[in-house]
């Protein structure tokens, strides 16, 4: 004990370094998080008290199928990226790693790379306007091409494909270059061996690539999971009054009902369950990540 | 076949070992598709960018006018001036610089302070102080945004620059990744300092910072880029339109006209202007970037 008081003097500036990181945290995470949890349990009222009515918030969003449409729409977007974006980027970083030429190599890691490095409003900017019905870039290849314009962004089919690939379309040169990094530092003799074995280069890259790359894999996902119940940015930006009920996601439908029509409490009802989801998910991701590395 | 190409004495060198293993015909083949392909794949990245940049410096009747876009028509940097001066993307955009340079500089110097503390060996209570930094990281910030916005309600700092650089002022991913830095710093230049009398925050700002600038580096890259993105913070902090940053502005410009009554007052070589503008400072610190962030993300990915 006195060890432990001596010990706390003698760091005692290493307390004060730490002092404005845990204020931080205390106001800005752990209080919210709790103010959260708190509000869930009280009624929208403007003025006054809030008077607490337990888990009514929670049983009015239950029964709200604006409700269950906006979380079929985050599955179904959220999956849909997740499947589509699996493999894209695992075929650029293989495609890019037997490239010989360095600079082309180097370029196309760049520019694949680009847009993961600009914001929601910037890419869906982007697209919104390359999709445009009239005068798109998109629009007019196909017209070239011999087809009629598709309205992407006012049809709602065509509107939660354009949702899921877009993602994918940004998102895929940053994976990329994931996988290229831990291709890189594959052991050069396992191809070498492989070669002297008569393997040809598909069957170095089915054999030895892929299977070293799982581990990554594994992270890439993960991370991907853990992000789809978060979506917020993209349709934010890219959605309009045609579209919205076939494409907003549960983050949107909490700013929505939160912020915007201020009923905090129903908003943060929502949110706390979108928590809880994600602490599950995220259990089972772990339990069953856990389970195949002791497996495999 | 395969030995034909052990003894064809093919050059030496990086790309030879991938080039000589295995070469049956299908080997030849692959290399001419692969090239392909990937050509395709930076087109389908390049093409949009350029047809922004093409539309961008085409005078406005121009860059209205149906058609493919690559190459600037009646070229002009009037869409620039438009959004800057008639827009007011300046103020946003100054803004922007104001929440981003002071949000990262206060990230960056909290980050690696507190894992300078978390990398001490003998501090009381350190296991205690890591599960409360990493408990944050399993709260991710969107799903706190009610709350959030009721606390900075209360704290009077709604409308106010100052609530978005405090929201992220640090995060437990930075901590964890300059302790992860700082761990490869030996212990002993520490303790050697320490027996001559050195202060924990001299030990800190000469030993620990200079031999981890590529950590510094690296946290700092990646919050200048979330800062200069941050986007749902603006929406949720700000309503004054004269405290809104680069891309909130932007998004009431680009997103405007994407109803269907298509009748916008704002012609694309402005909105594209806009995004230009947007996308310019990033692209700026890109090869930084490029050089620390595979290293940041395998380094941020070491569990506890």
């Amino acid at each position: 004990m006195r060890n432990t008081i001596r010990l706390m003097k003698i760091h005692a500036a290493l307390y004060v370094m730490l002092i404005p990181v845990i204020i931080y945290f205390l106001v800005f995470v752990y209080y919210p998080l709790v103010r959260g949890v708190q509000l869930s349990f009280q009624a929208d009222k403007l003025f006054g008290p809030k008077p607490y009515v337990g888990w009514d918030n929670y049983v009015t969003a239950w029964h709200d199928p604006e409700f269950w449409q906006v979380v079929r729409n985050t599955l179904i977007i959220g999956v849909g990226s997740l499947v589509a974006g699996f493999l894209p980027p695992i075929i650029i970083a293989v495609a890019l790693n037997e490239l010989l030429q360095i600079t082309f190599k180097k370029f196309v890691q760049t520019v694949v790379y680009l847009p993961h490095l600009f914001s929601w409003v910037v890419i869906g900017g982007i697209w919104i306007y390359l999709l445009t019905p009239s005068g798109g870039l998109v629009n007019e290849i196909i017209k070239r091409l011999g087809g009629t314009s598709v309205g992407f962004l006012t049809d709602p089919t065509w509107a939660r494909a354009v949702m899921i690939l877009l993602p994918v379309w940004k998102g895929m040169g940053f994976a990329a270059i994931i996988y290229l990094a831990s291709i890189t530092s594959i052991n050069p003799t396992l191809y070498e061996a492989a070669r002297i074995d008569g393997a040809n280069r598909f069957q170095q890259i089915y054999q030895i690539t892929i299977p070293l790359l799982v581990p990554t894999m594994k992270v890439v996902l993960i991370l991907d999971v853990l992000g789809l119940l978060r979506t917020f940015d993209q349709i934010y930006v890219m959605r309009n009054a045609v579209i919205q009920s076939k494409i907003d996601v549960l983050m949107v439908y909490v700013f929505d009902t939160g912020i915007t029509n201020f009923k905090l409490g129903f908003a943060s009802a929502v949110s706390v369950m979108v928590l809880v989801a994600t602490l599950i998910i995220t259990a089972i991701t772990t339990v069953i990540s856990r389970y195949e590395d002791q497996g495999g | 076949m395969a030995h034909i190409s052990d003894t064809t004495p093919v050059s030496v060198g990086a790309g030879s070992l991938a080039h000589s293993r295995g070469a049956t015909w299908r080997d030849r083949i692959f290399p001419f598709w692969n090239l392909v392909f990937l050509v395709i794949l930076a087109a389908t990245m390049i093409v949009p960018f350029l047809n922004v940049l093409a539309v961008s410096v085409s005078g406005p009747l121009a860059s209205s006018r149906p058609g493919i876009h690559l190459w600037p028509e009646a070229f002009t940097f009037e869409g620039f001036r438009t959004v800057w001066v008639n827009v007011g993307l300046e103020r946003a955009f100054v803004n922007s610089v104001i929440v981003t340079s002071i949000g990262t500089t206060l990230h960056v110097i909290l980050a690696s302070l507190a894992g300078y503390v978390l990398i001490q060996k003998d501090l009381p209570g350190k296991k205690l102080l890591v599960a409360f930094i990493i408990g944050t990281m399993a709260v991710p910030s969107e799903l706190i945004m009610i709350p959030l916005y009721v606390v900075m309600k209360q704290l009077n700092l709604l409308n106010t620059l100052a609530a978005l650089v405090i929201s992220g002022l640090v995060s437990g991913f930075s901590i964890l990744l300059m302790r992860n830095f700082f761990a490869g710093v030996p212990y002993d230049l520490a303790e050697s300092a320490r027996i001559d009398g050195a202060s924990d925050f001299r030990i800190f700002t000469n030993i620990y910072l200079p031999l981890s600038k590529a950590g510094v580096a690296t946290i700092a890259l990646f919050e200048l880029v979330g800062r200069w993105n941050q986007f749902l913070q603006v929406i949720l902090f700000i309503n004054d339109s004269s405290k809104y940053t680069l891309q909130v502005a932007l998004q009431t410009l680009v997103t405007e006209n994407m109803s269907t009554s298509g009748t916008s007052m704002v012609t694309p070589n402005v909105r594209m202007a806009g995004i230009i503008i947007a996308i310019l400072p990033l692209i700026a610190i890109y090869p930084f970037m490029q050089k620390y962030f595979v290293q940041g993300i395998s380094l941020g990915a070491v569990k506890e």
